[in-house]
């Protein structure tokens, strides 16, 4: 059973292919990454995932739901919740109103409840708010719960975005570069808390990361991009030795062929 | 987590409603009777209709953080819609005299009606909002107002039929005074136009504290990643310029029936100048402040009444008649233009910002503020 399938995806904007048939599916309940070097595509293919873009051609589908064409709030809605490579956090708004604008899809009382202040409303509200604590506890966020988002350390916006798409009580988490600008030990920190987060909730997890101590150490199986078509796919052992993979990473400069072994356990 | 008093919610409720009607019942059976000049009474309610252009405004420039300047518009459709509407029930109730009565009867119908035509208004303007930013949202908004007064004052007088037919018996450019001609009938009391103020604000301060104010917010501060957590754009922006459509037809629709009000309705009571004015308050109070629309709406109505009670005072006009020169009515809008931009320089967020200064939010954890 496989979370997400891609099929022949390809996107143009203009005369420029993006993506190009982009073929792959992701197990249930697996951590899957997503790599390649810069500008092969990686966040384009997020962004046709999560319907910020149409793809020109192929087929998205999660579980038995068809994405192409679903608007991103209808994606979210159903299960797909992402984070940014750019972080993009609601700067005026407190750290836990962040993470609860994110209750929009589960909550069960409308406008008319907010209107009368019901006692459902409260009910509903309270529920959302004890949820967006123990989200921020889990991401040790809880002692920074009323400060601006832009006060946070880097780490710690990165976390946030996590704990915000928690909200959504997702089945499918892409994360786009959680472990960027991270030190070792963040990264490390990082890597247990995917996996955690997986067992814990039941998702299925899409990464999209240049760190490989975080995509060697935490993904199950890897597929790797460039200029927006598929070089290799395979479990991050294999995809290590892969003359193509090693090609493409050794034309960039800010990687060193090494990078790559370095990363092993 | 602050221990205050211990206040069942039940008990809360009673307090708010209290809070919110018992100045309204107080106006109702006291302004007539303390207040004896009608000019004064029609200004204490023409501050309480400003509270409710600005707290419905404020729901689209403030908290959605759309640019709309356009809102007389529908303020002059729900004056135009409860004038009609009340002057065809007010003879179909025999005429006479509005009593207390027949007030139950006519004020909902008039501001229910002014309020549907103007949240309708709000959905066709509220659907481009969604490709529209900024200054270019700014232009339709504002397109829709003048278009709204431009239709009214342009329709030939002597048309009988069809569409121009039934938008001039309105009175073109000379305005609508009721069915017959006699005046529109005046039958919002101060429990009315108060009480609907409260209701308003209390609204719209519901609508701030909860997971809608927050969405619309969220929405204000980065759209791709708002929807991308499921607040769907279309959704939220059209349904923040249906609520202050809504709060602008209800004003309208009070403003054109009020108590001690001037028993016509016409265009140019609707022009820019009124959107203006309700920018202004919201800008002044701080956008997406309540407090601050309110304070900004009671802030604009005194101000410009004060310069003009001013003009009257025996010192000004000696002045003036030594100076024959000087026209005070220029002088007017020069100093109330003044007083803004001292207050914007000094206080560029206007003056609460976002915040609710008397209302101070709890701590998390805590109800939010205004839950009661």
């Amino acid at each position: 059973m496989s979370a997400l399938t891609l099929g022949s995806v390809g996107i143009t904007f203009g005369g420029l292919r993006a993506v190009s048939d982009v073929s792959f599916e992701v197990p249930a309940g697996s951590i899957f990454g997503l790599i390649g070097p810069n500008g092969a595509g990686k966040t384009t293919l997020f962004n046709l995932v999560t319907g910020v873009y149409r793809p020109t051609s192929g087929t998205i589908r999660f579980g038995d739901v068809d994405l192409v064409g679903k608007k991103p709030a209808a994606i979210a809605a159903a299960g797909v919740a992402r984070t940014f490579q750019n972080i993009r956090l609601f700067g005026q708004l407190s750290v836990l109103d962040n993470v609860l604008v994110a209750c929009e899809t589960t909550r069960t009382t409308g406008l008319g409840g907010a209107l009368g202040r019901t006692r459902a409303f409260a009910d509903d509200e309270g529920a959302m708010r004890a949820r967006a604590l123990e989200l921020l506890r889990v991401f040790d966020l809880e002692g920074v719960a009323d400060e601006q988002p832009t006060s946070l350390s880097y780490g710690n916006q990165r976390r946030l975005e996590i704990a915000r798409a928690m909200m959504l009580r997702p089945r499918l988490l892409l994360l786009d570069e959680p472990a960027a600008g991270m030190n070792y030990g963040e990264a490390e920190g990082l890597k247990a808390q995917i996996r955690w987060l997986r067992d814990e909730f039941r998702l299925t997890v899409v990464l999209v990361e240049h760190n490989m101590q975080v995509v060697m150490g935490v993904c199950e199986e890897l597929h790797v991009l460039d200029h927006g078509e598929t070089i290799a796919h395979g479990t991050p052992e294999a995809i290590k030795r892969h003359p193509k993979v090693l090609a493409a990473y050794l034309g960039e400069e800010e990687l060193a062929p090494g990078d790559l072994e370095l990363a092993a356990p | 987590m602050t221990p205050g008093p211990r206040v069942s919610p039940a008990a809360r409720r009673l307090l708010l409603a209290a809070g919110v009607f018992g100045p309204a019942v107080l106006l109702e059976v006291g302004l007539d009777r303390f207040v004896a000049d009608s000019s004064v009474r029609q200004l204490v309610m023409t501050a309480a209709i400003n509270v409710m252009i600005a707290a419905s405004l404020n729901v689209i420039n403030g908290m959605a953080g759309q640019f709309s300047i356009g809102h007389a518009g529908f303020v002059g459709l729900g004056a135009y819609a409860a004038a009609i509407v009340a002057s065809h029930l007010h003879l179909a109730l025999g005429g006479g005299d509005p009593t207390f009565a027949h007030s139950l009867v006519v004020v909902p119908a008039a501001v229910a009606a002014g309020a549907a035509v103007a949240s309708l208004a709000g959905v066709l303007v509220g659907l481009p909002s969604l490709r529209l930013k900024g200054d270019y949202l700014a232009i339709v908004t504002l397109g829709f107002a003048e278009m709204f007064r431009l239709v009214l004052t342009s329709v030939p007088l002597d048309a009988k039929s069809g569409v121009a037919g039934a938008i001039a018996k309105l009175g073109g450019q000379i305005g609508y005074s009721g069915a017959s001609g006699q005046g529109v009938p005046l039958y919002a009391g101060p429990l009315w136009v108060f009480g609907a103020a409260s209701l308003i604000v209390v609204a719209t301060w519901r609508i701030k504290f909860s997971g809608w104010g927050r969405a619309l917010r969220a929405l204000r501060e980065d759209e791709i990643a708002a929807s991308a957590v499921g607040v769907d754009p279309t959704r939220y922006k059209v349904t923040s310029f249906v609520i202050a459509a809504f709060g602008a037809g209800v004003a309208g629709a009070l403003s054109a029936i009020m108590r001690d009000g001037i028993g016509i309705v016409q265009p140019d009571q609707f022009d820019f100048r009124l959107s203006f004015d309700a920018i202004t308050m919201v800008i002044l109070g701080g956008s997406g402040s309540i407090t601050g629309a309110v304070v900004g709406a009671l802030f604009v109505t005194f101000t410009v009444k004060l310069i003009e009670l001013a003009q009257g005072l025996d010192a000004v006009r000696l002045f003036q008649s030594e100076h024959a020169w000087l026209d005070l009515n220029a002088l007017r809008m020069v100093l109330y233009a003044s007083v803004l931009i001292a207050l914007m320089i000094r206080r560029p967020e206007g003056l609460f910002g976002e915040r609710e200064p008397l209302f101070a939010r709890k701590p998390r954890g805590a109800a939010p503020a205004g839950a009661a």
